[in-house]
């Protein structure tokens, strides 16, 4: 920008060239870097700001993923329950079962005997005198059919409902999709969120910078008097928005590595009363790099919003 | 680069400030490159409206400000920065950041212009020496006396080595002695090639250097006294 300035001057090249640009560069970065550590309280208050403001969105991010893993545990759990025709007889129930579990896409056929269903029944439903009061077994055989992971439950469900002797196939898939709708419903929340606070990172950047140039006014029009091109009065701002934004990201990882290791205690206490080796997952290089740099350029838009509106006409 | 024989014409010039003050009214005049010149006249008479417009800190209502053969009204806003790198400028109120050391101050200029720190420290020294205060380089200006940080800014403006210099009041808060010394500096200056612009009202020592007065009046030229007939009174 500032070079482009330079040619327009009527062939006045910028005394230098590449190598001053440079120097002109080094020097804004570390005035930028001096304004800061200049005033070390203020610039600690908006750095938390925006860490908290960050780590909102990126923590919820967190949660999410860890429930998804979760939920991919135990979408394996899930059996289809073939109810077959009740004229079978035990014999017929194992001919079909062990044919079955042969097909591709299952993983095993565990027969359930009509007796074993009532038993399970009113044992759940607390009824323990129901079977005795009945007098023949009005249920059928089932198969528990496990399928392979990553199986589509409906088409294998279609396929074993064309089987002989087959009467329903029963999928119990409906309180896991519920739990994905509920997560799909929260991602999109947090994306939602992730947006709205991306937004109030740039506007919290843009008004520190907004304040940084007010207390600054009489050095930039000393600046603009010795002969200082918008662009290095500018560069200083936009620098500092940068480094806010760096500043701000860094802070939200630390928050939400404090906050997973204060988890870390209760959530592997709990997942020890359910028998499993669930342990909460930091988030991701990726996730990280994005924060990071995301809020970095966050910074930078911001301070560029301020210094348009505020440097004009100085 | 186009060179003029003129460093600044002024044709017909006027300035009205917003509210309908005339500050100047019909400036026509010529400054010969390498030439040194005193601005003079009442507080009031313009002299500082007419520094300004040279180095565009104001645009003239009315007329044509040449600098070496360009309008400098023409100038785009993108401009302007290269015209003030040709001038160095000594503010009446100096015009210093008060939280930047003298030696960062002096240096800024060199640092706009993206000169390497050897070279840097070289020349703010050299200028400070010049102006006499190279042991206050890593002072800040409000530790200074009026004199003093008339004498920074004296120092930023050279430090550069514009093609013209131009001086509001250099000698305002300085004493006799060392107003003579400044104004022997600005002459040296001038007999090293760079064109001097020296607004003063310090009449006795104007007449002493014998050098060219361009007398305001109410904002108009009222006299233009070549070198030679000023006389020492």
């Amino acid at each position: 920008m500032s070079r482009r300035g330079g040619s327009q001057s009527g062939g006045v090249p910028w005394p230098g060239g590449l190598r001053a640009w440079a120097r002109r560069h080094a020097y804004s970065l570390l005035s930028s870097l001096g304004a800061l550590v200049r005033h070390p309280v203020a610039s600690l208050m908006t750095v938390v700001v925006l860490a908290i403001t960050l780590s909102l969105p990126t923590g919820l991010y967190m949660t999410l993923e860890n429930a998804e893993r979760i939920s991919d545990g135990w979408e394996r759990l899930d059996t289809i329950s073939v109810f077959l025709d009740a004229e079978l007889e035990e014999r017929d129930a194992m001919q079909l079962a062990s044919k079955l579990s042969a097909r591709p896409g299952i993983v095993a056929v565990d027969p359930i005997s009509p007796q074993a269903g009532m038993a399970e029944l009113t044992g759940r439903l607390r009824l323990d005198d129901v079977s005795e009061q009945i007098e023949t077994n009005p249920l059928p055989w089932v198969l528990e059919v496990t399928p392979e992971s990553g199986q589509n439950p409906e088409t294998l469900s279609r396929r074993l409902q064309e089987a002989d002797g087959v009467d329903q196939v029963v999928i119990d898939l409906q309180w896991l999709e519920r739990l994905q709708a509920i997560l799909a419903v929260l991602e999109r929340l947090a994306i939602v969120l992730g947006v709205l606070f991306a937004v109030a990172v740039a506007f919290v950047i843009g008004n520190t910078i907004r304040m940084d140039i007010q207390n600054r006014r009489e050095e930039i029009r000393v600046l603009s008097l010795v002969g200082a091109t918008d662009g290095f009065v500018r560069r200083p701002f936009l620098y500092s928005g940068f480094w806010y934004g760096l500043a701000g990201g860094l802070t939200a990882w630390l928050l939400i590595e404090i906050a997973l290791l204060a988890l870390s205690g209760p959530v592997g206490r709990l997942s020890g009363a359910y028998a499993s080796d669930f342990a909460l997952a930091s988030p991701p290089l990726e996730i990280i790099a994005v924060l990071i740099l995301g809020s970095g350029i966050l910074g930078i838009v911001g301070s560029w919003l301020a210094v348009s509106r505020h440097l004009r006409g100085l | 680069m186009v060179t003029s024989e003129h460093m600044i014409r002024f044709e017909q010039v006027a300035k009205r400030y917003p509210g309908g003050i005339q500050a100047l009214g019909d400036i026509s005049f010529e400054l010969g490159r390498g030439e040194m010149v005193f601005l003079t006249g009442r507080s009031g008479a313009g002299k500082s409206t007419l520094l300004k417009l040279i180095a565009l800190l104001e645009r003239p209502s009315r007329g044509r400000v040449l600098f070496d053969g360009r309008n400098v009204g023409r100038l785009s806003r993108r401009q302007i920065p290269w015209l003030r790198r040709q001038i160095g400028i000594v503010f009446q109120e100096h015009a210093l950041l008060s939280d930047r050391r003298v030696f960062d101050n002096v240096a800024l200029p060199l640092v706009i212009a993206g000169v390497a720190y050897p070279e840097i420290r070289r020349r703010v020294r050299a200028a400070l020496d010049k102006v006499g205060l190279l042991d206050k380089e890593r002072s800040y200006p409000p530790m200074l006396s009026g004199g003093q940080q008339q004498r920074v800014g004296i120092a930023r403006a050279i430090v550069a080595k514009p093609s013209l210099l131009l001086a509001d009041e250099p000698t305002g808060n300085l004493d006799p002695e060392l107003s003579a010394e400044l104004m022997q500096f600005f002459v040296s200056l001038h007999e090293l090639g760079t064109t001097v612009l020296i607004a003063s009202h310090d009449l006795d020592l104007i007449r002493r250097l014998q050098r060219r007065v361009l007398v305001l009046k109410d904002g108009t030229l009222a006299d233009d006294v070549p070198a030679k007939q000023v006389t020492v009174s």
